[in-house]
C-alpha cells in the first residue's frame, strides 16, 4: 500500500476557511496569513461538540414524530397532523410522488443522519481503522442532505398563515413543529462541527 | 507548491493542469479546487440579478386561497408572521432566517466584496465578511422552501382554490441565480480573486 503524508506529521496545516497551507507554529496561535482567520491543526473539541449536538437532537427526535406538527379546524372536522400522517393524507389524496419526497425529506433524512453521526462519532471515539472513504462519503451525503428536512416546516409555515377563514377552516401549528425545526437546527450545527480529518487519523495507511 | 487537504490532512503536490477540471484529493476525493474559474463579472452579474428577484419576492403574494368567495393572500414574510402570531417564535425565525435573511445577506455580502475586489481594492471587514458567507451558505434554503411550498399548494389544493402569486415565480427564479451564483464562488475560488486583485 501506498504511504500517505499527513499535513500535522510534515507541520502544514490547512486554514479551513480559505484552504490556503499554513506553516505550523509550535506553541502559538496560528493565524491564517491570507484570510486571518485561527489555524487548528484539529478544530478543538470537534468530536465533544458534535456529540452533544446529536445527542440533543436523538432526544428531540421523538416528540417531533409523536407530537402533532399540526392542528386542522374546519366546519366538518377536526384533526391533528403528526408528521407522518402527513405522509398518509398525501398518499391518499394520491399525490404519492410528494407523499415519498415528504417520507424521505421529514423521515428518512433526519434519521440517517441521526444514526450515520452517531455511528461516525463512535468509530473515531474507538480509533476504529477501515473504511474512510466509505465513512467520508457518508459524512458528506449527510451534510448535502440535511438541509432538506427543513420542507415540512416550510409547508407548515404556508398552511398556517393560509388557511385561517374563521368559521370555515383554520390551522394551528402544533408543538412537534418546534421539536421537528430543532431536530433539523441540531443535526446540521453537528455537521458543521465535525473535523472529517478525524475520520483519516487513525487511517491503517496513515 | 505543497497543498494540504482540508476534509482529510492529506499533502498534495500542486501541479499546473490545463484541462479544465475539478482537482480531487486523491484520498478522500474532497474537492480541493477547480482549474475552470469563472470571472468575477459573471459573480457581480449574478449577485445583481438576485437582489432584483429577492426585492420582487418579497412585495408581491407568494400564493393565494380562494374559498366560499373569500380570498387570503400571504407574502414570503406573511408565512413568517402566521407562525409568530401563533406563540411560534422560534419557528418563524427560522424560517425568516433561512429564506430571507441569509439569502439577503449573501447576495449583499458578495456585491460589497466583489465590487471592490473587481477594480482590486479591498472592501474594509472583506475577509471576515467572506468567511461568515461561507459559513452560512448551508443555511440559505430556496430550494427547499420551492419544494415545502409545492407540498403546501398540493395540500390546499383539496381544500380550496389556489393561486399562485408573482412571487412564488420570482422566488423560483431566485433559487436558480442563487445557486448558480454558489457555483461560479467556491471557496477556493474567492480566495484566488483575492490573491489576484480580481482576475
Amino acid at each position: 500500500m501506498t504511504k500517505f503524508l499527513m499535513g500535522r506529521t510534515v507541520g502544514l496545516l490547512v486554514c479551513t476557511h480559505c484552504r490556503a497551507t499554513v506553516r505550523a507554529v509550535p506553541s502559538a496561535q496560528a493565524l491564517c496569513p491570507r484570510c486571518g482567520a485561527r489555524v487548528h491543526e484539529r478544530r478543538p473539541h470537534s468530536l465533544s461538540v458534535t456529540a452533544a449536538l446529536v445527542l440533543s437532537a436523538a432526544v428531540l427526535y421523538i416528540p417531533a414524530n409523536l407530537l402533532p406538527v399540526m392542528h386542522m379546524h374546519t366546519f366538518f372536522s377536526e384533526e391533528d397532523d403528526t408528521i407522518m400522517s402527513g405522509v398518509l393524507s398525501l398518499i391518499q389524496e394520491g399525490s404519492w410522488p410528494l407523499a415519498l419526497l415528504v417520507f424521505v425529506a421529514s423521515i428518512v433524512v433526519p434519521m440517517l443522519k441521526l444514526i450515520a453521526m452517531g455511528w461516525l462519532l463512535i468509530s473515531v471515539a474507538r480509533q476504529s481503522r477501515g473504511h474512510a472513504l466509505q465513512k467520508a462519503r457518508l459524512f458528506r451525503l449527510v451534510e448535502f442532505v440535511g438541509r432538506w428536512s427543513m420542507l415540512d416546516v416550510y409547508a407548515i409555515a404556508l398552511l398556517v398563515s393560509l388557511v385561517q377563514i374563521r368559521s370555515l377552516a383554520t390551522i394551528q401549528v402544533g408543538l412537534g413543529a418546534l421539536a421537528f425545526g430543532a431536530v433539523v437546527v441540531l443535526t446540521m450545527l453537528a455537521a458543521q462541527s465535525f473535523d472529517e480529518r478525524l475520520l483519516w487519523d487513525t487511517h491503517s495507511d496513515g | 507548491m505543497l497543498i494540504v487537504c482540508h476534509a482529510c490532512d492529506l499533502v498534495h503536490r500542486r501541479d499546473a493542469i490545463m484541462d479544465k477540471a475539478r482537482v480531487r484529493c486523491v484520498r478522500c476525493r474532497a474537492e480541493l479546487y477547480r482549474t475552470n474559474s469563472a470571472s468575477i463579472d459573471t459573480a457581480i452579474a449574478l449577485a445583481v440579478t438576485a437582489s432584483v428577484l429577492l426585492l420582487l419576492s418579497n412585495v408581491y403574494p407568494l400564493v393565494a386561497l380562494q374559498l366560499n368567495g373569500s380570498i387570503r393572500a400571504t407574502t414570503l414574510v406573511g408565512a413568517a408572521i402566521g407562525l409568530y402570531n401563533q406563540g411560534y417564535a422560534p419557528v418563524a425565525a427560522l424560517v425568516l432566517v433561512t429564506t430571507l435573511l441569509v439569502p439577503l445577506f449573501q447576495i449583499s455580502g458578495m456585491l460589497y466584496v466583489l465590487i471592490p475586489l473587481r477594480a482590486n481594492r479591498r472592501a474594509p471587514g472583506q475577509n471576515e465578511l467572506f468567511r461568515a458567507l461561507t459559513h452560512l451558505r448551508p443555511w440559505a434554503m430556496s430550494e427547499v422552501f420551492m419544494l415545502g411550498a409545492l407540498v403546501a399548494l398540493v395540500k390546499l389544493a383539496a381544500l380550496a382554490e389556489v393561486i399562485p402569486g408573482v412571487s412564488l415565480f420570482s422566488y423560483g427564479a431566485l433559487m436558480l441565480t442563487l445557486s448558480a451564483l454558489t457555483s461560479v464562488t467556491p471557496t477556493e475560488q474567492f480566495w484566488r480573486w483575492v490573491d489576484g486583485g480580481g482576475r
